[in-house]
């Protein structure tokens, strides 16, 4: 009895299978590709993704916040503010409409940003979406995009891999992790030039999940193309109950300088362990993520002091483009902290994705993208370090994104690099531990 | 008339089955599509680690080890050497299988935790290890190349062929464990559940059965893992070897019912769209509301069902029949042997 | 060789070891008592962390002076758990009880999230700050400190079970309840101690982790996985085993990192434990 039933199971099953993925697309519904209406709808809604929950979730508030802040300003009227939709209510050219963010947590799970990207496009309807932080999440939930033809764009991803795939829907602000070490390579060339402090030896200090892998990667690869020598390269466990050994092994080979790709946890018990064993790096340079931390400087004190770190947000840029200021007062207000490169990325997402749905006047997919493509912002209009936005036709990335490099004195993030717009000096190297 | 019979008897298998195969045809948008494969794909999980509990009494923490295994292959066959899904997605299962057999071997020594923590172990170890590898990918985890609609890649451009190889690959474990269970080995496996010395001083041995079991159900777990991978199109060794995927297979088969054939398939209908919907309506603001839900039903359902939703059920079914027919059903109440784990003290069954 | 970099080492590997101890004990103390294991150990110990931090954030108490509060509260939480969950799971199913802990175990670090938002937090300049030298070996303070006074509670924990009555009333409970039962010992009370006092075992080391680690909510995690590991190598049901694999694997853990690579050093703690268990089933110097 049980056996047939069996049989009878499986062979229905291996019959609707074979039927159903001969005529595979055919059977695909109507309903998913919904004709757009470029008639004008009362409210229009993007979608916004990060790691909500979970033990990204600090960083993952600081995201939600700035895009937050961002539909605040779009909803709003702002006269004073030179930024694209700050002026007026809504979206302009859709008759006012407001914007509307649906959020959508991912929980920094690949799978589970899939599921998210579905829901967000196929459930709630949203037009495009803001996303994910998280380049492994970006990477599944950008493809659920591609496959169903809709915009995408990620500020702050930062994996080289997201671009080299031939999407044709998804664009990114935010330079990546080779970008990024291109820039801090060039600072060690202008300390060399510029500055007189040669160096020559280089440690790589990473932790090996994908962020610190991508970073470690093309760091190890450009020093040795630029004829840096690599002293040591340690690639530790993060949330590590301990750091003995790793430091004990950088003490051991002494290099001019640091490249550190660790987040905020790892980040703060390594400066702890170096005052511990008594060893003071000539040179600290992290790729920002637990460095740019609120908690680490508040956790480390003094202790943090002389750490550079590279970054694409500081507290003197407030000085000088007044729309920064004015927005991170506005931050400030709401939520009782300064912006810093997260939220101030989110932040700036949001205002390109609901620019470009502005002047595509319809929330067709195709207008939208053909509009993403044609955006021009000036680095004024930005609240970030870079000199614009616009994007690369052949690969969705932003060309004119950069990092600065900041230095922690006195507590505060100040610009140290390029030299040419410094609001302070660097100081190189750091002073030893019972100097200070 | 025999059929009629047949029919009564196994009124909600021909229930299930026929809603699972109109499941497209009413569930239409993407997301509830994507949902009802997750739903397969963790029944299948359940159904297959099933085997070594119900059948072995031995509670493995660390299956996600097979399914990374099974995901792994295919697509680093398919990356590396270009070799087409199709086929690589076979040779998963055979290396899992290949793995568990030389694991169970030494492990199956062990009593209770001791083995429960070497599978955890054995898991993190391969986590570990997958996250280090370069060659692997690493933490960068690989990207699938996209091949649009292609059965030889196993790859569509819809859900719907998706999710019907979703559900045979879910038919397929069911029938394994089925075929397992009424097979000879499938009486020794009670046998060394309910009474281990007994079964010993019968001659029957146990560490061989114990690895027979541990083989398919690593194989079906690897099978698996491949699925994922042609579906989902990006793996990373957080996805699948890290301690909280091995404990979710675990948890959903508790929930729905362990050592029971249909507890995967219960568990996982009720546990994912659970998951999913906490997920969605509480978790936006960052405080891990839907996880404390999750995590105090767990517990709920461990202190005061932990026989799990089948257990409830058939309580409640059983209370229902004797309720409407108490003659008859005292005489000819055809109730099903009670397939959950006996505990037998100390040290016996974990 | 670099001896100072492996003596530097081999000291960071004992005192972390010593910490894992405390952790450790408590946990061996519950699962020779009922053969159950505390899923969710790790998460008291997250559990003593906070209360440490909050003790420290709100009412200026340095972790160290704190410890007997954390102790004290910590016991009350185990002996609360033990009669509100675990007691009715003793008779059901192992599996049922593995799950009762677990889930117990989630629902904590939900509710420390929910509570205190996932942030991470850390006590500035505890009492326990600065650094003592010796030759070229330096050992944080706190480190040392807490590492010292983990160990002694460890082992003071060991005596009291053999030497007091009532710790001999736990071992007999432990090796055979109903001979126990019958010799008057009320069992469901010694449960109820040793779920006490291995709460409050690791919540002591919760209480002197916070003076020099970070605390977030899930922090408890890997503690959890590893003091796991660590009784199941020491043996079921044997204290002085956990003791010295937990020193063990502490100085496994730091001679990988720093002789092979930081990347798989708890890789290796782990094929540790399945070579021991493989060669020993009843681990180092368990009793089955």
């Amino acid at each position: 009895m049980r056996n047939r039933f069996a049989m009878c199971l499986l062979v229905a099953v291996l019959v609707f299978t074979l039927t159903l993925t001969a005529c595979g697309p055919a059977a695909a519904p109507p309903a998913e590709k919904k004709p757009a209406t470029p008639a004008p709808a009362p409210e229009v809604k993007i979608g916004a993704m990060y790691p909500l929950s979970g033990p990204q979730a600090p960083t993952g508030l600081d995201l939600k916040n700035g895009v937050e802040l961002a539909t605040e300003i779009i909803n709003g009227e702002y006269p004073d503010l030179n930024m694209p939709l700050a002026k007026t209510k809504g979206l302009p050219n859709l008759n006012n409409a407001k914007l509307t963010v649906v959020y959508g947590d991912h929980q920094a799970a690949p799978e589970k940003g899939m599921s998210e990207a579905e829901r967000l496009y196929t459930e709630a309807k949203v037009v495009g979406i803001v996303g994910c932080y998280n380049s492994g999440v970006t990477a599944t939930a950008s493809q659920v995009a591609e496959r169903l033809g809709k915009p995408f764009l990620n500020p702050d991803s930062v994996s080289p891999s997201l671009i080299t795939r031939g999407f044709k829907w998804f664009f990114r602000l935010t330079p990546d992790d080779k970008m990024f070490t291109e820039n801090m390579f060039k600072f060690l060339e202008d300390l060399a030039t510029k500055k007189n402090q040669k160096v020559s030896t280089i440690a790589i200090l990473n932790e090996n999940t994908l962020w610190g892998q991508d970073f470690a990667a093309v760091a190890e690869q450009m020093a040795k193309a630029k004829g840096y020598k690599v002293v040591e390269h340690i690639v530790y466990p993060a949330n590590t109950s301990e750091v003995t050994a790793e430091v004990q092994k950088l003490k051991r080979a002494n290099p001019d300088v640091i490249l550190q790709a660790s987040y905020v946890s790892d980040s703060i018990l390594f400066i702890k362990t170096f005052k511990e064993q008594g060893y003071t790096p000539k040179g600290l340079l992290a790729n920002a993520a637990g460095a740019v931390d609120v908690a680490f400087v508040k956790t480390l004190g003094k202790d943090a002091e002389y750490v550079i770190t590279r970054s694409v947000w500081s507290e003197d840029l407030l000085k000088v483009r007044p729309v920064a200021n004015t927005v991170n007062e506005m931050y400030k207000k709401k939520y009782g902290t300064n912006m810093n490169e997260n939220s101030a990325r989110s932040f700036t997402g949001t205002i390109v994705l609901a620019d470009a749905i502005n002047r595509a006047k319809s929330t067709d997919p195709e207008a939208i993208k053909k509009a993403i493509l044609e955006t021009t912002m000036s680095g004024d209009q930005l609240v970030l370090a870079w000199d614009g936005v616009k994007f690369d036709p052949s690969n969705g990335q932003n060309t004119l994104g950069r990092a600065i490099m900041v230095q922690i004195q006195g507590g505060k993030y100040v610009t140290v690099w390029p030299f040419e717009v410094k609001a302070a000096d660097l100081i190189w190297p750091l002073p030893a531990w019972t100097k200070r | 008339m025999r059929y009629a019979g047949w029919l009564k008897k196994n009124l909600f298998a021909v229930v299930l089955v026929a809603a699972a195969l109109v499941d497209p045809l009413i569930l239409r948008t993407s997301f509830l599509r994507h949902l009802s494969i997750m739903v397969l794909i963790w029944a299948t999980l359940g159904t297959a680690w099933n085997m070594l509990v119900g059948y072995a009494g031995q509670v493995s923490l660390g299956h996600g080890l097979f399914f990374g295994i099974g995901a792994y292959t295919t697509t680093l066959l398919f990356v590396k050497i270009g070799v087409p899904p199709s086929i690589g997605i076979l040779a998963g299962p055979i290396l899992a299988a290949t793995v568990a057999y030389l694991m169970g071997l030494p492990l199956f020594r062990l009593s209770g935790f001791y083995f429960s923590i070497a599978t955890i172990a054995s898991a993190e170890i391969g986590w570990i290890l997958f996250t280090n590898w370069d060659w692997a990918g690493g933490a960068r985890g690989l990207f699938v190349p996209l091949k649009g609609d292609s059965l030889v890649h196993l790859q569509f451009t819809t859900k719907v062929p998706y999710y019907y190889l979703a559900l045979l690959l879910f038919g397929l474990s069911v029938y394994a464990a089925h075929r397992l269970a009424s097979s000879r080995a499938g009486y020794y496996f009670r046998a060394i559940r309910d009474d281990p010395e007994a079964a010993v001083s019968l001659g029957i041995n146990i560490r061989k059965f114990k690895a027979v079991a541990y083989t398919f159900s690593a194989a079906i777990t690897a099978l698996a893992g491949g699925f994922y991978a042609n579906y989902v199109l990006y793996i990373d060794p957080d996805s699948m070897m890290a301690a909280k995927f091995s404990t979710q297979i675990c948890l959903l088969t508790v929930l729905g019912g362990v050592g029971d054939m249909w507890g995967p398939l219960i568990g996982a209908s009720v546990l994912i769209p659970l998951s999913e919907t906490t997920r969605v309506f509480l978790s936006g603001r960052g405080r891990a509301v839907d996880l404390l839900v999750y995590g105090s039903l767990i517990v709920a359902f461990a202190v005061f069902q932990p026989k799990g939703l089948i257990g409830l059920t058939r309580d409640v079914l059983t209370r229902a029949r004797r309720a409407m027919a108490p003659a008859t059903a005292a005489i000819a109440t055809v109730e099903k042997p009670p397939s959950a784990p006996q505990d037998t003290g100390q040290g016996g069954m974990i | 060789m670099d001896f100072a970099g492996g003596a530097q080492v081999l000291l960071g590997g004992l005192l972390t070891g010593c910490i894992y101890a405390l952790v450790a004990v408590g946990l061996s103390l519950i699962w020779g008592l009922m053969g159950l294991i505390n899923f969710a150990h790790g998460d008291f110990l997250m559990i003593g962390m906070y209360t440490s931090f909050w003790a420290w954030a709100l009412f200026r108490i340095d972790p160290l002076f704190g410890l007997p509060l954390t102790g004290a509260l910590l016991f009350v939480w185990g002996v609360l758990v033990y009669y509100g969950i675990v007691r009715r799971v003793l008779t059901a199913q192992r599996i049922a009880q593995v799950f009762a802990t677990f889930g117990l175990g989630l629902a904590l670090r939900s509710a420390a999230q929910f509570l205190w938002t996932p942030n991470y937090r850390m006590v500035d300049n505890p009492i326990l700050g600065g650094v003592i030298r010796v030759g070229s070996v330096s050992l944080g303070k706190a480190h040392l400190v807490g590492g010292l006074t983990a160990y002694l509670l460890a082992l003071g924990l060991y005596y009291m079970i053999v030497k007091t009555d009532i710790g001999r009333a736990l071992s007999a409970t432990s090796a055979d309840k109903e001979t126990a039962e019958l010799m008057g010992i009320d069992t469901d009370k010694v449960f109820a101690l040793g779920w006490g006092l291995g709460s409050a075992c690791v919540g002591v080391g919760g209480a002197l982790l916070a003076s020099y680690y970070y605390i977030y909510p899930d922090v408890g995690l890997m503690f959890s996985t590893i003091a796991s590991t660590i009784v199941a190598l020491g043996g079921f049901g044997s204290i002085p085993g956990a003791l010295v694999a937990a020193l063990i694997v502490g100085v496994v853990q730091t001679s990988v990192s720093f002789f092979l690579a930081p990347a798989l050093k708890l890789a290796m703690v782990y094929l540790f434990y399945l070579i021991v268990v493989v060669c020993r089933p009843q681990g180092l110097m368990g009793r089955w």
